[in-house]
């Protein structure tokens, strides 16, 4: 079983002003396909920074990523762009839904993007997500009328209506009840077991990171742990 | 794809209703300023023209010049019949075609004396001349009796004259000998600008009195045409029939008739040559105006323009810098930098045009209630440009081609905010602020 993300000795910085914030420094990680893995530490211990050098959002100080065997300082920025509308699904701690599009839009842009579907086919993934994270019924809203639960469902729906290999998920049920939360993560649980495709999300719920193959624990910029949890259950889709 | 990007460029622009409405209306606000610019100067033009032709030129004329003595000349076309038969038979487009006399005399009056360029005409049959001259004294038909003088204000007021009052009219005639003629004041028409300055019509009969002409001569054969535009291949092919119909005809030279007179007399020939004129050549003195003109309008349409696209640079950088956050998304996503800037490009576009055609259509119909309203011109600007009352011409082309330099305006600024924020790393698009 191959590792589809390896990070080594990634370290970021932030320049505020004249002082020099250091979200990350020097972590190390692997993750295997198929792993559903959970990253947790308290708030401003380097999460986000993480998942966000993950996924080709941001570039690291010093260290490397190698997304599916490829080092990502290597990529040109028109790779990088490719390699996250195929092989990622990112849900953004903060959402970033297009707020001018409505919800089937926002769903149905990374498929536009990639092209490929016809409308109907569209149609059915799209509906099938907003199904699933319960918002079929709100298809036509934008997201300002949403509330922050509901847009982050639509994050969801976004993220795996290409059904990457690879999702990143930054804090994916912060914002939800833990029933609607605990049926996001089973959505994603099942993804993971049907299609193997990886997972790896950020949180602070230990109700959600109970359902981890690991977790990663991280705390000011460092990894401090790894605890085996559960078997990783999806080897079939790689 | 296209239909793709065309779609969500559609929606973003639907979406952001209030700011897109209001760039639009800018953009059309500024169309419709250059149209209507555009549609005072080509009013000038046309009025110009209109005035121009009506009075001193037709659109072609056949003049020419008679040396009795190869010393001597006077502008005069001899047989004219016989030319204007020749002409119709070349020219199918003519419309109509006048004949008019043309002189140069002092005028006297009981007070003054004042230069006077003439022209004969025959007024009853002339189409043309009546819509041009406005009269504020006397009755028009009158000018078809003989002994009869239609002056401008101008000149009335110089000469010290009414209508009903005696002036005489003294010139050399073709013979250099001194001859004048009385005639009578009938008619005291508005100044038509500087085109009726110095300028006076009486009967071609009196100006052949004056001159001691034959019946069968005159100044000019002035041809109008179905298309003005056509003038100049016209005139070249009238020149080279004539020639082949066995007149002398003169080779083509863009200056009026009488600044051709001096270098003619001086010239080694004696008896009748022709030469085929356009109004543009007739008229080459009066360039000027319309150049400066021109340029003037050129200047202000240029200061304008680059006030309009610095202002649509800043509007679009502010509405695309607001609209960071979201590139930032895109890209995140995973659309391609060249994809974000064709986005905004496509929306830019479509706001552009759709601007800019609203833009276009109220400029032509806010030229249109101008006409209508008709907005009297101040005496002194009338001088220069020859109107009346404010009319302006709008034609397909000039609003078409405004509407299609500011589209292009708005959408080429598009680019580089836009390039601006598709080139931040996705994060810290998605992460800014304001
Ligand atoms: N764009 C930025 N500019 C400056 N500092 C930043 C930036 N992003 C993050 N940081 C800093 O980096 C550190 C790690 O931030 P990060 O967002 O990764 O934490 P986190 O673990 O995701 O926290 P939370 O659980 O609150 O989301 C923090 O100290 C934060 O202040
Ligand atoms: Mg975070």
């Amino acid at each position: 079983m191959g590792t589809i993300v390896s990070a080594a000795n990634v370290s970021k910085d932030y320049k505020l002003g004249k002082t020099e914030v250091r979200a990350l420094r020097g972590v190390s990680l692997d993750v295997h396909r198929g792993e559903f893995l959970a990253i947790a530490g308290p708030s401003g211990s380097g999460k986000t920074t993480l998942l966000n050098l993950i996924g080709c959002v941001d570039t690291p100080t010093s260290g490397t990523v190698n997304i599916d065997g490829r080092d990502t300082r290597s990529l040109s920025e028109r790779a990088l762009t490719d390699l996250r509308l195929h092989k990622i699904g990112f849900i953004f701690q903060t959402f970033n839904l297009v707020p001018v599009l409505t919800l089937y839009q926002n769903v149905e842009f990374p498929l536009l993007l990639q092209g490929g579907l016809g409308r109907a086919e569209r149609r059915k993934r799209i509906e099938g997500l907003l199904e699933a994270v319960g918002l079929l019924d709100h298809a036509r809203h934008r997201p300002s009328e949403l509330s922050g639960g509901q847009r982050q469902r639509v994050a969801v729906a976004r993220a795996l209506v290409t059904r990457p290999p690879l999702v990143l998920a930054d804090e994916p049920t912060a914002n939800l009840d833990s029933l609607t939360g605990s049926n996001v993560i089973d959505l994603m649980r099942e993804m993971n077991r049907r299609k193997g495709t990886t997972f790896v999300f950020s949180t602070h719920d230990p109700k959600v990171m109970s359902h981890a193959s690991a977790v990663v624990r991280i705390a000011d910029g460092l990894i401090v742990g790894r605890e085996e949890l559960n078997d990783i259950v999806a080897a079939s889709g790689t | 794809m296209l239909l793709t990007d065309l779609q969500i460029a559609a929606r973003n622009l639907v979406n952001h209703t209030r700011r897109n409405a209001i760039l639009a209306a800018a953009v059309a606000t500024v169309t419709a300023l250059l149209v209507v610019l555009g549609g005072v100067t080509a009013g000038i033009r046309a009025a110009m023209f209109e005035s121009a032709t009506a009075l001193l030129t037709g659109h072609v004329n056949v003049g020419g010049f008679f040396k009795i003595t190869s010393g001597s000349g006077a502008a005069l076309v001899s047989d004219f019949e016989k030319v204007l038969a020749d002409a119709r038979r070349v020219v199918p487009e003519i419309r109509f075609a006048v004949v008019r006399g043309r002189g140069y005399a002092k005028a006297i009056s009981e007070t003054q004396s004042v230069d006077q360029v003439l022209f004969g005409i025959d007024v009853r049959s002339e189409p043309v001349f009546r819509e041009v001259v406005h009269l504020s004294a006397g009755r028009l038909d009158d000018l078809s009796q003989p002994g009869t003088v239609l002056l401008f204000e101008e000149q009335a007021r110089q000469l010290g004259v009414h209508v009903g009052d005696a002036l005489t009219l003294s010139a050399p005639t073709t013979r250099g000998v001194s001859n004048t003629v009385d005639v009578r004041v009938v008619a005291i028409a508005s100044n038509v600008g500087i085109l009726s300055s110095g300028t006076a019509f009486l009967p071609s009969e009196t100006l052949r009195q004056l001159y001691q002409l034959k019946r069968s001569t005159t100044g000019a054969i002035m041809l109008y045409l179905e298309d003005p535009a056509a003038a100049r291949r016209v005139a070249a092919r009238l020149r080279g029939a004539l020639a082949s119909a066995g007149w002398r005809v003169m080779d083509a030279d863009p200056r009026p008739y009488w600044e051709k007179l001096a270098g003619v007399k001086s010239e080694d020939w004696v008896g009748q040559k022709l030469d085929v004129t356009t109004w543009e050549d007739e008229l080459s003195w009066l360039m000027w105006i319309l150049k400066a003109l021109q340029g003037l309008a050129g200047l202000l349409i240029g200061v304008l323009t680059v006030i309009v696209i610095v202002g649509i640079l800043n509007t679009l950088a502010i509405a695309i810098r607001e609209r960071t956050q979201e590139i930032g998304t895109l890209r995140a996503i995973g659309m391609q930098r060249t994809r974000v800037l064709w986005l905004f490009l496509l929306e830019a576009a479509l706001l552009g045009t759709t601007g800019t055609i609203a833009g276009a259509l109220a400029g032509a119909g806010i030229s249109g209630l101008l006409n209508v309203a008709g907005i009297p011109m101040p005496e002194a600007a009338q001088t220069i440009l020859m109107q009346r009352y404010l009319t302006l011409s709008v034609s397909f082309g000039t609003a078409a081609g405004s509407a299609a330099v500011i589209a292009a305006v708005t959408t080429f600024a598009a680019l580089y905010p836009a390039w601006y924020a598709a080139r931040l790393l996705p994060v810290t698009a998605m992460h800014h602020v304001g």
